[in-house]
């Protein structure tokens, strides 16, 4: 198993892919949209009048197929790079990364819980951490400064909250 | 040939499928797969989040800052997120609050 990479060296190669996501397509990295468009096409092949009466769903309907969604394909290439830098570097196994102190059930009923959450708020500031945080921050975008500065706020409150969970 | 070049259909996809396996690669690489690590920041005893974050931004600000100034990149075609200040506020709370309760 190979050591991490200085993370200033992973942070310029997030960077220069950052800045040609910009230069190709004119607008930078995301993740909480692709899951939005899933979500919404999940909801109109279990309930579509429910789904094509509701104005904010029916925005994403409206885009067309999910897999012919820009965010979608590159969380697809998310994935893939992830398994391939694990892979590469000797790190890839089946495991539930945790603390010390929780068992497993516990800790999935945290990630699912925090899941939820994550994908709600999310909604509630059109982006999340890649889109906004990272993107708007590299285009200096105030939403975004005030998005990340919020985040480290709540994360920080509730990391304590929830030390036993993690350390 | 004018910068960004705003791909659409099939190349648009095609870079976005790349772009992501770099997005993907780099943060792995940094140990970034790792909630221990990624929430180290709050715990304050891991700033592996925050160097590659402020790195990646500093890279990105400045790449598209010197582009547009030597006039390769148009900034007019360049999307900027919209400033929305409360649902920016409330939904970074609730998303740190989730992100800290799920590990990502």
């Amino acid at each position: 198993m190979r050591p991490y990479w200085s993370p200033y060296l992973a942070g310029v190669g997030l960077g220069i892919t950052l800045l040609a996501a910009y230069v190709l397509m004119g607008f930078g990295l995301g993740a909480s949209g692709a899951f939005a468009h899933v979500a919404a096409h999940l909801e109109n092949a279990v309930a579509p009048g429910r789904a094509q009466a509701n104005p904010y769903v029916a925005g994403y309907l409206e885009a067309g197929r999910v897999w012919a969604q820009w965010i979608v394909v590159e969380i697809v290439g998310v994935v893939i790079g992830g398994l391939l830098g694990a892979w590469s570097a000797g790190r890839l196994r089946w495991r539930l990364e945790r603390g010390p102190r929780v068992g497993r059930g516990r800790r999935l009923l945290f990630a699912f819980v925090g899941g939820a959450t994550v994908g709600f708020a999310s909604r509630i500031a059109q982006g999340c951490t890649s889109g906004l945080a990272l993107s708007g921050g590299a285009v200096l975008s105030p939403g975004g400064w005030t998005f990340m500065i919020a985040f480290m706020a709540g994360g920080f409150v509730t990391a304590w909250a929830v030390r036993r969970v993690w350390r | 040939m004018s910068w960004p070049l705003l791909l659409e259909g099939t190349p648009a996809l095609l870079a976005g499928l790349v772009l992501g396996v770099g997005f993907g690669f780099f943060l792995e690489r940094a140990g970034l797969g790792d909630p221990k690590k990624l929430l180290g920041l709050f715990y304050l005893d891991d700033f592996t989040m925050l160097k590659v974050m402020f790195t990646a931004i500093a890279v990105g600000a400045a790449g598209i800052g010197a582009l547009s100034a030597a006039g390769v990149v148009e900034l007019e075609s360049v999307a900027i997120q919209p400033t929305y200040l409360w649902p920016a506020l409330v939904g970074g709370l609730v998303l740190g609050a989730g992100f800290a309760l799920g590990g990502y």
